[in-house]
Order: C-alpha cells, then sequence, then structure tokens
C-alpha cells in the first residue's frame, strides 16, 4: 500500500464524514459540529493540495501522466464535496435557528440522521463499535459520540461506548426506531 | 410499473407542484446516490452506470432552478427571503456534491490502466462499494425491498440493480428481487457478508416473531 492510495482514502472516507456531520449540524442547530466541519474543510484542503504534489513529482520521476491526471482528478472532485459539506456548515452557524423546512427535508430523505444516549442496560454499554457491528445490525451508521462535554468525530470500530454517550448516527429512517431502542435496552443486539 | 429506478423522480408535471421541501429532500437524495453511483461506476467500470450519473446531473439542474424560483416566490418579508436564502445555501450544496460525482465519473475517460488506486481506495474505504448476484434458491427471491427492509437489516444500501440488460438505478422499496438480479450495494464488510448469505441463499431472511402471527 502506497503513502499516495492512504492519502487519497483518507479524503474520500473524511469527505463523507463531513456531509453526514454537516446535515448532523443543521438537524440539531449545533454550531460546535458545524465548526468541526470547518476545521476538517480546512484540513482537507491541504491534504487534497498534498495530493496533487505528490502525484505530480511521482508523474516526473515515472514519466507516466496518466496516474497523475486520474488522481489529480479524483483529488479535485472529493474535495469538491468537502467543500459542499463546509457550505450547509455555514449555515448552521450563520443562523440562529435554520429554516424549519431544512430539517424537515434532512428527516424526509431515504438517508436521515438520528440521535440517542446511551442508557443503562442498552447492549452497547462497554463494546466496541466494531465488536457489535452496530452499522450492519442496525442500519444507522455512526457519525459522532458526544461524551460529557467533547465530540468524537468519525469514530472507529474500537471505540466503546458508555452510558450516557449520545451517539448520532446515519441511515434509513426504518432503521431509526430500532436504533434508538437498542441504545435505550429495550431491544438486543444479536451476539456476534 | 416501478422497475425503472428513474420513474420515481419528479417530473415536470410533478416539479411544478412540489413544495420546496419536496424539492430540497429530492436533492439531497439524488446528491448522495450520485456519489454512491460514481464510485459503483469507476469500481466496475461501467459506462451505463456512468452515463445515469449525467442523466441525475441534469435532474439536479432543474431541481435547482425550480427550488430557487418557489423560494423567490414564497417570500414576503424580508426576513423570510434571508431564511429561504439560507435554505437555498443548502440546495447549492447538494447540486455541488452533484457536480462532483459528475466529476468523479470523468475519471472513466482515462484508460483503467492507469487507475488502479481506485480500485484499492474502494476497497479499503469505511463503506465499501460491492456486487453480488442473487442466487435461485435466496429467500430474498421475490419479496420488494422495502419488505425485506434490507438496509436496516443488514445495513447495506443497494444503490442499483443489474436485470438481465437492464439496470435499476437506486431501487425504490417496492422493487421486487428476482433470481439472477446482480446488487450493487454500499456498506460495510460484514454487512457485505450477512446480506451475502442470504443472497446466495445459505442462510434464511431472518424472520421476527411480531411478524409471524399476522
Amino acid at each position: 500500500m502506497d503513502r499516495l492510495d492512504e492519502m487519497l482514502l483518507e479524503l474520500k472516507d473524511t469527505s463523507e464524514l463531513m456531509i453526514d456531520l454537516a446535515y448532523s449540524s443543521l438537524l440539531y442547530n449545533n454550531k460546535e459540529i458545524a465548526e468541526e466541519v470547518v476545521l476538517m474543510e480546512e484540513m482537507l484542503d491541504e491534504l487534497a493540495n498534498d495530493i496533487q504534489r505528490r502525484a505530480i513529482v511521482r508523474a516526473m520521476d515515472d514519466r507516466d501522466e496518466g496516474k497523475a491526471f486520474a488522481i489529480i482528478k479524483l483529488a479535485v472532485a472529493v474535495e469538491e464535496i468537502s467543500d459542499a459539506a463546509m457550505q450547509i456548515a455555514t449555515v448552521t452557524i450563520q443562523e440562529d435557528e435554520p429554516h424549519p423546512v431544512i430539517r424537515l427535508s434532512i428527516k424526509d430523505a431515504d438517508t436521515t440522521i438520528t440521535r440517542a444516549e446511551i442508557k443503562p442496560g442498552s447492549d452497547l454499554v462497554g463494546k466496541s463499535l466494531g465488536k457489535m457491528r452496530l452499522a450492519s445490525q442496525s442500519g444507522m451508521w455512526v457519525v459522532a459520540v458526544k461524551r460529557e462535554r467533547k465530540y468524537l468525530y468519525g469514530p472507529d470500530k474500537n471505540v466503546v461506548l458508555q452510558v450516557g454517550d449520545v451517539v448520532i448516527a446515519r441511515g434509513p429512517p426504518e432503521a431509526e426506531q430500532y436504533f434508538q431502542d437498542i441504545c435505550d435496552g429495550k431491544e438486543r443486539l444479536e451476539e456476534p | 410499473m416501478i422497475d425503472i429506478g428513474r420513474e420515481k423522480r419528479l417530473d415536470k408535471y410533478d416539479l411544478a407542484h412540489a413544495t420546496v421541501r419536496e424539492i430540497l429532500t429530492e436533492m439531497k437524495d439524488i446528491s448522495e446516490i450520485m456519489v454512491d453511483l460514481a464510485y459503483a461506476s469507476i469500481m466496475f467500470d461501467s459506462e451505463e452506470i456512468a452515463e445515469e450519473v449525467k442523466n441525475l446531473e441534469e435532474d439536479m439542474e432543474e431541481l435547482s432552478k425550480n427550488i430557487r424560483i418557489k423560494a423567490m416566490l414564497a417570500a414576503r418579508t424580508h426576513k423570510e427571503a434571508a431564511k429561504l436564502s439560507s435554505l437555498l445555501e443548502v440546495a447549492s450544496a447538494s447540486r455541488r456534491i452533484s457536480n462532483a460525482a459528475g466529476d468523479i465519473v470523468k475519471i472513466m475517460e482515462v484508460d483503467v490502466a492507469k487507475r488502479p488506486f481506485l480500485g484499492f481506495i474502494l476497497r479499503e474505504a469505511e463503506e465499501k462499494i460491492k456486487r453480488l448476484s442473487l442466487a435461485e434458491g435466496s429467500d430474498m427471491v421475490g419479496r420488494l425491498i422495502g419488505e425485506l427492509g434490507v438496509e436496516s437489516e443488514t445495513g447495506m444500501r443497494i444503490i442499483a440493480i443489474k436485470r438481465g440488460k437492464r439496470w435499476i438505478y437506486d431501487p425504490e422499496e417496492d422493487t421486487k428481487l428476482k433470481a439472477g438480479d446482480v446488487l450493487i450495494v454500499r456498506g460495510t464488510e460484514d454487512g457485505y457478508e450477512v446480506l451475502r448469505s442470504y443472497a446466495n441463499g445459505e442462510e434464511r431472511w431472518p424472520v421476527y416473531p411480531e411478524e409471524e402471527g399476522d
């Protein structure tokens, strides 16, 4: 695995997380999450620039402009997605209260955002996200966890949930209730 | 008939009667499916999927124009206009995502041999795009996507179906699955493994107690 590939992978995964976080910030009128999206955008800007420079250097070394061209095209397109996320987050930052229709639209969409608090007795307590295979079992993909006052963005599968954590997740509206019930401890997860 | 994914999209008539809320929802949905389809087109080197992304990009232009007109007509006061203007920012961000998806598809123009890194990225991404086919013996056959609740059950979203020579993009809840369908799906690795075991007939689709009685 090559460094440039890893960088592109990070660019792609982060840009998608940013979109989810940007919509979450709008839905919950949460300026802290929106500010995080802005920070991520600055980081991705640099990452995308770095990718492009490295691609050019490599093309000069191995005299193969085709691959560099494809890498640059991809980096620019993905960076554009992160710009769009920032555009959404900026609405959250600038408005006291976003237009109510925006929230309704997010809730109506094929993919929506939900949040739930982890209650004592939930199967998720003390287990890592990966071990519980939450995404494949509940259909909801965790985009952020709020623990006390701090947010953890794009938690990886090693993150262990605790009672009181507030989990923000993305997924189909039909999966929302089940996800809420798992966090509440009303529904059990199958042991993997 | 609901087989063609595109039919669900707002057509010109619907668009004239659609609300700002409906159009914004549609723009969010389309922008997201476009990104998935764009990556899928590269992953499977499919000109047909790429073509669909281009079609959706055109639909987005139309939606984008309509939402602006409707928002302008809806504003009666300065305050309302200001609020609607930020709503249009969100719509414009969706369109930007759709343009980015259109740009991703253009990478198809680069020779396959020059883009080996793309396969790597799409295989290693947190959420992957994968392909599987429905076996004759799978109990998913003959059932509707919504009835199964494929995405809530497995976390895998079906972004397209190839049925014989035909494609169904962004299939609806009431799309019936058929033996031999090739499903293009997006989600985690373990979600894919679970879905594959149902699709090849190894495992039965789960039935929950409350559904059995009635």
